[in-house]
């Protein structure tokens, strides 16, 4: 009895698998879904060959869309709002939608497959959005397991972006990865030198991308980034401004500095940075020279974890307890913040508690 | 045993190269649900199930990450530090979902057992029993995962 029935399922089963491949490989050799429009923010309209997924025909049309896994549903980068087609909504995009975005009908576009007029609303800095082919000028080791990168754009050769903003950097198929692979990385330099990029990157331990940038990248390659992406920028206010960042998360931070001290900008300015010991330092002299080129800014370095050997005179601990020392007025003062989760979960719940406004509080967290 | 399609594609992507360079397989040359299966025993024969030392070790990742990362002793027993890492993992099981970069080194400081893992790990244990491959950078031997996490 027991093996009749397994025997019945092992027989559905095996009809069932055969079944789905037949159907995938028609699908593959006979579906013509013909001419489709892709209608974006009600503004331009693609005339696509139906059958491919969203992301590629925006990619072939040079809008590109962040994405870091290549398409293949694991990166959950892609988000875009379907206003209407698309099909419904597949099992591999639940796991990367929050319920306000399921409700809003937001959609990875590496999973929807357009077989009929279909469309969408994407934010228009996408359309800023550009691959860029460029050449390694400078490998710098910044710490023991930090490097900055400088790339002298190809093609094309300048690039408009927001201090702040980030790129996504590909790294080739090489030795010890079968694929390329893509990595979002913020922008260290200023965007007011639109004919390179820096970037700021830790290794990372078995990591991919970061394995190549720091074993296998030389000065003269060429290397591919799109970009830019992101919303962490600076705010044109007035208010005091109180920058917080650890370990590569002073990229975004360098840039940011680097923008306001080429207007001569006279807001208030603290920037905290956090390590643990003195060997994770990097750019302190560089940031100490802006006390005396900005008319009000103020550098912090704090160690969390300093040992004898560090010899620091300077601040211990973590960077919130010093909060009330450095914010002069909370409720006129924007906060940005670049680093790990847990660092901005800490300095969030630092700034609130010290009467920042959370609407006030932006940040750039290593996700 | 012959596999199916997705299991050699799972096999394939615990390899090194495809998901991180050094793989999640180590010098371990069985396939992947046999190491799973001899794990599985070792849980039997200790008492406890995979869920719950996820669930442990969750405590100890989140502990960590409310103290600015630590390291903080927690219970009076156990240090505990979370070093993060820029950027996402995805599972090597095509589990939909992406887990974060970092590695989360604890210490029994009462028989001074470390014990190091990363968010994957977590999630490799609770949803596919998955400890990885002997010789794996983060393998975690059930046995001395329990004494460094009781």
């Amino acid at each position: 009895m027991l093996i009749s029935i397994v025997y019945t399922i092992l027989i559905f089963s095996a009809i069932s698998g055969i079944l789905a491949f037949l159907l995938v490989i028609a699908d593959l050799l006979f579906a013509n879904y013909g001419e489709c429009t892709i209608n974006i923010n009600n503004k331009k309209e693609l005339k696509v060959k139906g059958g491919s997924s969203l992301l590629d025909l925006l990619n072939e049309n040079k809008i590109y869309l962040a994405s870091a896994c290549g398409g293949r549903g694991s990166c959950g980068f892609c988000k875009c709002n379907v206003i209407s087609g698309g099909g419904p909504l597949l099992p591999t995009e639940k796991p990367f939608l929050n319920p306000e975005e399921t409700k809003e009908n937001m959609r990875l576009a590496c999973q929807i497959k357009v077989k009929e007029d279909i469309k969408i609303k994407i934010p228009e800095d996408i359309f800023n959005v550009k691959k860029y082919k460029a050449e390694v000028k400078e490998i710098v080791d910044l710490t023991y397991d930090i490097k900055e990168l400088t790339l002298k754009l190809i093609e094309p050769d300048s690039i408009d972006f927001k201090a702040g903003q980030y790129v996504q950097f590909v790294a080739p198929p090489y030795e010890k990865s079968k694929q390329a692979v893509s990595r979002a990385y913020s922008i260290s330099s200023s965007p007011d030198n639109n004919d390179h990029i820096q970037l700021i990157i830790r290794l990372v331990p078995d990591g991919i991308c970061t394995t190549y940038v720091f074993e296998y990248l030389k000065v003269g390659d060429k290397v591919d980034f799109t970009g830019p992406f992101g919303d962490f920028f600076i705010r044109d206010t007035k208010a005091d401004m109180l920058f917080v960042a650890g370990g590569s998360g002073k990229a975004p931070i360098k840039s940011m500095v680097e923008y306001l001290f080429k207007r001569n900008s006279n807001r208030r300015m603290v920037y905290m940075f956090g390590a643990r010991v003195r060997k994770d330092l990097y750019y302190v002299d560089y940031f100490k020279e802006f006390e005396k080129k900005l008319p009000d800014f103020t550098f912090v370095p704090v160690l969390s974890q300093p040992t004898e050997e560090c010899e620091w005179k300077g601040k211990c601990g973590y960077i919130p307890p010093f909060f009330p020392e450095y914010i002069k007025d909370p409720s006129k003062t924007e906060a940005y913040l670049c680093g790990s989760p847990g660092m901005i979960a800490a300095v969030v719940k630092g700034l609130k508690e010290n009467g920042v406004p959370e609407d006030k509080i932006y940040y750039d967290s290593f996700a | 045993m012959k596999e199916t399609p997705r299991e050699l594609k799972i096999h394939n992507n615990l390899k090194a190269g495809a998901v991180v360079t050094e793989g999640f397989l180590g010098d371990d040359d069985r396939r992947f649900h046999e190491i799973i299966q001899e794990d599985k025993t070792e849980l039997i024969k200790l008492g406890i199930s995979n869920q719950d030392l996820a669930k442990r070790m969750e405590y100890f990742t989140q502990q960590a990450f409310e103290y600015y990362d630590g390291p903080v002793v927690v219970d009076d027993k156990y240090k505990v530090e979370y070093r993060s890492f820029r950027g996402k993992i995805i599972c090597p099981f095509a589990h939909p979902g992406v887990y974060r970069k970092g590695e989360i080194t604890l210490i029994n400081l009462e028989n001074k057992i470390k014990v190091c893992w990363t968010p994957l790990n977590i999630h490799m244990i609770k949803e596919h029993c998955f400890f990885e491959g002997k010789g794996s950078k983060h393998r975690l031997d059930p046995v001395i995962l329990v004494k460094a996490l009781y």
